[in-house]
């Protein structure tokens, strides 16, 4: 296997031919002006750590390049999955929200959609993710704080209230009770007469990337995986407009990752889930289809392009050399993107439209599927609607007014475009080449060298920003002294009273009889590694059983994830 | 609160007076040390624990998962010493992350320590913080190493035990082999037994250990996951005789006792007086000199 | 490096506890924090995430800490960070600083500093100023302690 690696790289830098025009120029006419200028020259570099130069020519193109590139809907994809792009469909508007009680997150979608929001993203708050119900101890002044408070059904009736489901799209941000809340979003259509044939959406349920770079776990690694290939079973057979897992390098990026990095980590955890399906006993090109991914686009604009691109012909490439699929679907790198959290800042906050806007570009230039653009206000709090609008109509304006998506890849051919982007593909196959060294990536995240590859990525640009190495305006250049705090949103805790007096009415009114048969059930099945979960967990569910109570059985059963040491 | 009452709090296993002891011990001027050091010496019974291997072997989960089966036999202590940052001389102590938990449960008390720089695994003071921890009435102390490896070898002059863990398919096992901790080792543990290669690493130890004498040197394979024979290891820990214990006084004795020499020389030798004869002279000499009008001082006296 | 020998307690490595006491697993700025205390020569005990306020204090305890640096971006400082307070006054540690970080709003620093929580640091402080300021709540600590056993 590292074989193969070894020959992608091999075939890469190959690829690449002498830079004799450049040097010619650098040496005729460039060193001659710097002298002339008393220009002293300076190494720039990318958020990867790559040597960016001033001029990138023909000698740049990879003399292969009609094999790799591809036209739109030809593998391997790299211009794009989709022959005719955002002619046919543009990228879907999607907003990720959630904030409070179900009521006010159900108020916040209305508002969304109403605007000219074309698909959902549900955020929940910190105790959803981690499986605690808000009446635990510990969730104590986290309710509805960062997302939306789900802890049973009820929550999850109340956040879609009056919204049709088989009308619109919804994805989830949640991974380590992903089954729980899919089993709680599969009921509710059924609650609703509508047909689970025709509900879609996306379940992010990446937890490797938990592991890595976000850190709400519940379990032992194991016992997450075996979760998601039930949902993966589950959904292939009765759920078909499902996509059960969304590969994640968002937060692998936010965590302080750099470019290469939350492409390589996030493939090679890809890749797992790939092996994954095929050891399940699913056909390849039954499953691969439904997975997607979803990236972050950072301030650096060709950087992030490349990245995008890059992506699509790894996967493409790996999928077809290296796992047999013959579907073209299943080589289809289909993603949503979402910009850097990580780059706004909380100085001067409405420069933060400017930078989405750039890194938003970079996403549609990149070819995304749908795309989230943040508000200016989300260094400091959830976003105010007002913000949200502006960070909505961000999009609509760069669909509609700018001209940017009427071409297909319109950096394609671009010297500097083409060779960054086999330069980015050769660093990622470089990372697998090491991560199978280890012992496959599930190794290489329990011992911890995953998560120190990323903080120390994070640190060395931390200390060029303190150097002034690098520059963030408003934040170590061009600094306001007599900064005023602009208005953010506030999540007062009458939100958390009335959540918990909720469930509290809720554990009351439930046949409780019914929801420890449940449980019960559900604690046997789980003994046995070769039964499928998914049933039992959405009998827990119909019976009103919560989040927490259903959380832990797998606590009991499998136990608390430790982290590694990093240090 | 003085010296005298942190004193009392460490022979009643008050966590904060045993936490303070040490702080003191480690980071103030000899007096304290010595203050505390005499008056606990005698106090406690202890078997201590040496943890040491390579990185990346799992010592930390280890010590998490067995110390509290252990505290089913006793009361249990734990230091963890971690290496400094040779450039700041600071240290990142992340040893407790896995073990928080269990540690918590059995109200274990565990402290983490910088070796300073300090070569040989442990820090300067591990003895010492060791004779508080005994002292406030711990019946095991765990001791676990910087893991670095091969140089790890103070270890065996403060433990009673020392436990060598290792781990199949990093390689490890080549270097265990060939540097000095396959000398140091009563027990060799070899982790993550569910991965590949392990029955070749355990193997592999079994025959080198054969080689050197030490045939009767138990090798336990343990899986931290499921716990896979823990209770082997257990076993071994709670049954084990504690060492001669002359040896190990007379070892720490003629360390401190070089220290003191040390100390108290150094400076008397830093600022002789060289006249251009002694400058003159090869320095080897000169040594035998001060060394021979030493000894006519310590003949003079009456050690006993 | 002196190798201890002699040396004054007050000038020892400052010893911090880094903590995230609450659900919260935005853990990016915790370990540039680590690494930059290391760099500064400080010796940093890292509580790992998800750590309740009792295992805060008994950490900072156990390891004998100068300053305990707590960090929440989730919004749930004030409830957090006073739950550690509060495990504190309880047990009578009054000789360890608490200094905080994170998304917190002007509007929260009077009550945080009330608490005896200093600091309170927003997004994009420069490294400096935070490990400035452990430096100077370390000496206070460190003065305080000396004073006792002498």
């Amino acid at each position: 296997m590292e074989d193969y690696w070894k020959l992608k790289i091999e075939g890469i830098k190959n690829s690449f031919k002498n830079n004799t025009e450049y040097d010619k120029w650098k040496e005729n006419v460039l060193n001659p002006w710097n002298k002339k200028t008393h220009y002293n020259e300076k190494k720039y570099k990318n958020s990867s750590d790559m040597d960016i130069r001033e001029l990138y020519t023909e000698d740049d193109l990879p003399d292969n390049m009609d094999k790799i590139l591809g036209n739109p809907g030809e593998y391997p994809f790299t211009r794009g999955i989709y022959p005719n792009m955002y002619r046919g469909r543009l990228w879907t508007m999607r907003m990720f929200s959630g904030f409070g009680t179900p009521d006010d997150t159900n108020k916040r979608l209305k508002y969304l959609i109403k605007n000219g929001e074309t698909g959902l993203s549900i955020a929940f708050d910190m105790p959803t993710l981690y499986g605690y119900d808000c009446d635990n101890r510990r969730s104590t002044g986290e309710v509805g704080k960062c997302g939306v408070n789900v802890s049973s059904l009820a929550d999850m009736e109340r956040i879609f209230k009056d919204i049709d489901l088989s009308e619109i799209s919804t994805s989830m941000t949640i991974n380590a009770p992903a089954a729980i809340l899919t089993a709680m979003y599969f009921v509710l259509a059924e609650k609703n007469n509508t047909d689970l044939k025709n509900i879609s959406g996306t379940v992010q349920a990446d937890i490797l990337k938990e592991y890595i770079a976000q850190k709400e776990w519940m379990y032992p690694p194991e016992a997450h995986l075996r979760l998601i290939r039930d949902m993966l079973a589950y959904s292939t057979k009765n759920v078909p407009k499902w996509n059960y897992i969304s590969v994640s390098g968002y937060h692998i990026r936010e965590a302080g990752s750099s470019a290469v990095q939350e492409l390589a980590f996030t493939l090679a955890d890809g890749f797992y889930y790939i092996d994954m399906g095929i050891k399940s006993g699913l056909n390849i090109d039954d499953f691969a289809p439904r997975m997607s991914f979803f990236f972050n686009s950072s301030i650096n604009f060709f950087e992030e392009i490349a990245k995008f691109r890059a992506a699509r012909r790894i996967w493409a490439t790996v999928l077809r050399e290296k796992y047999g699929a013959k579907n073209p679907k299943s080589m289809m790198l289909k993603f949503h993107t979402q910009t850097s959290g990580y780059t706004l800042t909380w100085q001067q906050p409405l420069n933060n439209i400017v930078r989405t806007t750039v890194e938003a570009m970079a996403a549609i230039l990149g070819g995304t599927q749908s795309l989230h653009t943040n508000s200016y206000d989300e260094a400091w709090a959830l976003p105010t609607d007002d913000a949200v609008k502006v960070a909505l109509r961000t999009q609509q304006i760069l669909a509609e007014e700018t001209g940017i998506s009427d071409v297909i890849d319109p950096l394609g051919g671009s010297y500097y475009m083409e060779r960054l982007t086999s330069e980015i593909e050769e660093e990622a196959y470089k990372y697998f080449s090491e991560i199978d060294k280890m012992g496959g990536i599930l190794n290489a995240i329990k011992s911890g060298y995953i998560q120190k590859e990323i903080a120390e990525t994070s640190y060395r640009r931390q200390l060029n920003v303190e150097n002034n190495n690098e520059t963030i305006v408003g934040v170590n250049r061009y600094v306001d002294e007599n900064e005023k705090p602009i208005n953010t949103l506030k999540i007062s805790d009458i939100a958390e009273n009335g959540q918990v007096r909720g469930l509290r009415d809720l554990k009351n009114k439930r046949d409780n009889r019914k929801v420890d048969e449940t449980l019960d059930r559900l604690r046997e099945a789980m003994r046995d590694d070769s039964i499928n979960l998914m049933p039992y967990i959405m009998d827990c569910v119909r019976e009103y059983a919560t989040l927490e109570e259903i959380s832990n059985i797998g606590r009991e059963i499998y136990g608390e994830w430790k982290e590694p040491k990093i240090y | 609160m003085n010296i005298d009452n942190l004193i009392e709090g460490i022979l009643n296993g008050d966590n904060r007076s045993i936490a303070r002891a040490i702080s003191l011990v480690e980071n103030s001027d000899p007096v304290s040390r010595e203050r505390i050091i005499k008056s606990i010496y005698s106090a406690g019974n202890a078997k201590v624990i040496g943890i040491t291997g390579p990185p990346g072997v799992g010592k930390s989960t280890i010590i998490g998962n067995i110390a509290p089966m252990l505290s089913d036999y006793g009361k249990v202590s734990i230091l963890a010493v971690d290496p400094a940052s040779p450039f700041s001389g600071g240290s990142i102590m992340g040893n407790r992350i896995r073990m928080q938990k269990s540690l918590s449960r059995k109200g274990i008390f565990m402290r983490s320590t910088s070796n300073r720089l300090y070569n040989g695994g442990l820090s300067e003071y591990s003895w010492d913080i060791v004779k508080i921890l005994e002292a406030s009435g711990s019946d095991f102390i765990i001791l676990e190493t910087v893991g670095s490896g091969q140089s790890d070898i103070d270890i065996m002059n403060i433990a009673d035990i020392t436990c060598v863990i290792l781990a199949p398919g990093l390689g490890d096992e080549i270097q265990a082999l060939k540097s000095g901790i396959m000398e140091i080792g009563d027990v060799f543990i070899v982790n993550k037994i569910d991965r590949e290669g392990s029955y070749i690493a355990i193997k592999d130890i079994r025959e080198t250990l054969n080689l050197s004498n030490k045939i009767k040197t138990p090798v336990i394979g343990i899986n931290s996951i499921d716990i896979e024979n823990y209770d082997k290891f257990l076993d071994y820990i709670v049954n084990w005789n504690k060492k001669n214990y002359r040896e190990k006084y007379v070892r720490k004795l003629r360390q401190i006792v070089l220290e003191e020499i040390y100390n108290k020389y150094s400076y008397y030798i830093d600022n002789m007086d060289y006249t251009e004869d002694t400058l003159k002279r090869d320095p080897y000499t000169t040594a035998e000199i001060i060394i021979d009008s030493m000894n006519k001082i310590i003949d003079k006296s009456t050690y006993k | 490096m002196e190798n201890g020998k002699n040396r004054k307690y007050t000038e020892a490595p400052i010893k911090v506890l880094l903590a995230k006491p609450a659900i919260d697993g935005h853990d990016r700025g915790i370990f540039v924090l680590a690494r930059a205390f290391r760099d500064a020569g400080m010796d940093v005990i890292y509580a790992g995430l998800l750590p309740t306020p009792e295992e805060v204090v008994d950490t900072a305890i156990n390891e004998d800490v100068d300053v305990i640096a707590l960090s929440l971006l989730n919004g749930a400082h004030l409830t957090a960070f006073k739950n550690v307070i509060d495990i504190m006054n309880k047990k009578g540690v009054h000789d360890i600083a608490v200094v905080g970080g994170g998304i917190i709003p002007d509007e929260d620093k009077p009550a945080l500093e009330k608490m005896g929580i200093t600091g309170n640091f927003g997004p994009g402080t420069p490294l400096k100023i935070i490990i400035d300021h452990i430096k100077k709540r370390a000496r206070e600590i460190r003065k305080l302690r000396e004073n006792e056993y002498r």
